[in-house]
């Protein structure tokens, strides 16, 4: 059994792992600058800002009396959870991660890459890694800037609520909350890409199922990105009228366990991603 | 180049008539819609909740089939307004599912492929082009939209042991007005992103994304701003508005959410215009070579 692990370890000490770094740096190069610096980019900058428009609206035309501080922790939660998560986050990955290999065999260029002597798991890990940075990026500024606007108005309370009471933690909850909904959408949408001509009816199931997982049995809710991100959110936001009496309740799960699990999900898909991405074979007179 | 030959005459012969020749683009764009086995197959499923209605109008209106299914409480399965509502609502979802995917097909082909100068230089107007696009659409989703809720209707009317349509004459007018409002609205949307998204694979979300992403917009809206008129950006909660007036249904939103019929008609009309005019801004005889 030794001999066997220590063998598998030698094995990996010598693959040319400096060359596939220099490859994969080169190729996250490539993409994060076509996803993030293109005018074709513009919707996903949309997706992720309009909340951030609108809470400047809020900021400038709207009174903030102290009170009304949970009001808004309230309000900004429900931003993360139904419009991140459930909308912004998932078809702004869904634009991103599918464009990677489907939009590559759609513009007849991925040919370039399978024919440049790079490894094809170099190649499918580099352009998830780019995404991934590409919708972090975004994302995660836009929720820190809406944020900062939704306390910014509340002067010494709210600076006051931030600093010293609870309102960093939720700043780093939400942040983390939106970076493994962008591992777990990307590496989700990835994948369908490369089963799918058109990933889009996969991924509208993918969309019906998360919307409806939190009435499903508590097992079934353990295959969806959205429930995991559920236990992670600082501020919970109940569901209301009949969607509150489907809704089955699970077993509260600690962060760490929740993260774990979908860092889990992320890296089987991303496994078997890397299987199918080694026979990947283009057709571009039927894609 | 030069020509040479100068015998060519323009064609007096008989002419088509111009209002027919949109039905020539309808055609191809409707063989070209079901071309598809993944149209034939979401058409099937569209039809799937119609059988489940139907059977629960017949056991409605079957004592025999209820006592057989265990002695079933007649008022257990009302059939009224609230009944044909989530009938109409189920089937509109799935005509958004089916315009997700006909639309791009019917659209994008033709801008991908740089095809519109041709298709124009026909005796045809892109009004016309357009028009015959959506009579392929609408045609399409009318199958499994208004078609099978009135069929619905009529059974029940047939069925019923008491008199029962004409009382109930409110539903059938609203089913049809609802759905046709729903179709045209969808078919006009779909066309109008399919126009502006190359990507036939992109432009099948985009459509999901047109009606659910300005619902969460309008749904940040109502939360920040504390008003009820972030609603109108919810095109699931406006028609589902619009739907329970039309057919007599009690409704369902709370009432500081209450929004103006006109209110939403309006931003009905207003997204039709945008949507068509996106539509003039592409569906243009020019070709685009980059290089």
């Amino acid at each position: 059994m030794m001999e066997v692990v220590g063998k598998f370890l030698r094995s990996l000490t010598q693959q040319p792992w400096g060359l596939w770094w220099i490859q994969a740096r080169r190729l996250i190069r490539i993409e994060v600058r076509r996803n993030l610096f293109t005018w074709k980019a513009g919707w996903v900058y949309f997706l992720a800002f309009i909340p951030t428009l609108i809470i400047l609206i809020h900021l400038s035309v709207d009174r903030h009396p102290a009170f009304a501080i949970s009001e808004d922790t309230s309000v900004l939660a429900g931003i993360v959870q139904l419009y991140y998560i459930r909308l912004g986050v998932f078809f702004g990955c869904l634009g991103i991660f599918s464009r990677l290999i489907r939009g590559e065999m759609i513009e007849r260029s991925l040919h370039f890459y399978l024919l440049s002597p790079v490894r094809r798991e170099v190649l499918l890990l580099s352009k998830f890694v780019a995404g991934c940075i590409s919708a972090v990026l975004l994302f995660g500024s836009a929720i820190a800037a809406d944020f900062a606007l939704m306390y910014a108005g509340f002067g010494a309370a709210g600076t006051d609520y931030v600093f010293n009471g609870p309102g960093l933690g939720q700043l780093e909850s939400y942040l983390a909350i939106i970076v493994l909904a962008c591992l777990g959408y990307g590496a989700i949408f990835l994948l369908l890409s490369m089963m799918f001509r058109n990933p889009t009816p996969a991924a509208m199931l993918v969309l019906g199922w998360e919307a409806i997982n939190p009435v499903l049995p508590s097992l079934l809710q353990k295959l969806s990105v959205a429930s995991y991100l559920r236990h992670l959110m600082p501020v919970s936001v109940s569901a209301h009228g009949i969607f509150a009496l489907l809704t089955v309740e699970t077993e509260p799960v600690s962060a760490w366990a929740a993260a774990l699990g979908l860092l889990l999900l992320i890296i089987a898909v991303l496994f078997y991603a890397c299987y199918r991405v080694r026979t990947l074979e283009i057709r571009y007179t039927t894609d | 180049m030069s020509v040479y030959k100068h015998i060519y005459r323009a064609y007096d012969g008989k002419v088509t008539p111009v209002w027919t020749r949109v039905f020539v683009l309808a055609r191809y764009g409707f063989a070209e819609a079901w071309s598809s086995k993944i149209t034939i197959g979401l058409f099937t499923l569209c039809l799937l909740p119609p059988i489940v209605f139907l059977i629960g109008i017949y056991l409605a209106n079957n004592s025999i089939a209820r006592a057989l299914m265990g002695g079933l409480d007649p008022q257990g399965l009302p059939i009224n307004a609230r009944f044909f509502l989530i009938l109409l609502e189920v089937q509109s979802w799935f005509a958004l599912a089916l315009t997700s995917w006909i639309a791009p097909r019917l659209i994008t082909f033709d801008l991908a492929d740089n095809a519109l100068p041709i298709l124009l230089s026909h005796p045809i107007s892109r009004f016309g082009y357009v028009l015959g696009k959506l009579i392929a659409l609408l045609a399409s989703l009318s199958v499994v939209t208004w078609t099978p809720c009135l069929l619905l209707f009529a059974y029940q009317s047939y069925s019923s042991p008491l008199p029962w349509a004409a009382a109930n004459l409110q539903i059938a007018a609203g089913l049809l007005a609802g759905e046709l409002i729903w179709i045209a609205f969808l078919s006009i949307l779909g066309l109008a992103v399919s126009s502006w998204v190359k990507w036939r694979v992109a432009a099948t979300g985009a459509i999901f994304a047109a009606v659910f992403v300005p619902a969460g917009v309008g749904g940040i809206v109502t939360g920040v701003l504390r008003t009820k008129w972030g609603f109108l950006l919810n095109i699931p909660f406006m028609m589902t508005s619009l739907w329970q007036r039309l057919l007599g249904a009690p409704e369902s939103a709370r009432a500081n959410f209450y929004l103006p019929t006109g209110a939403i008609v309006a931003t009905l009309v207003l997204a039709c215009f945008i949507c068509a005019a996106m539509l003039n801004a592409r569906i243009r005889a020019r070709e685009v070579v980059r290089g």
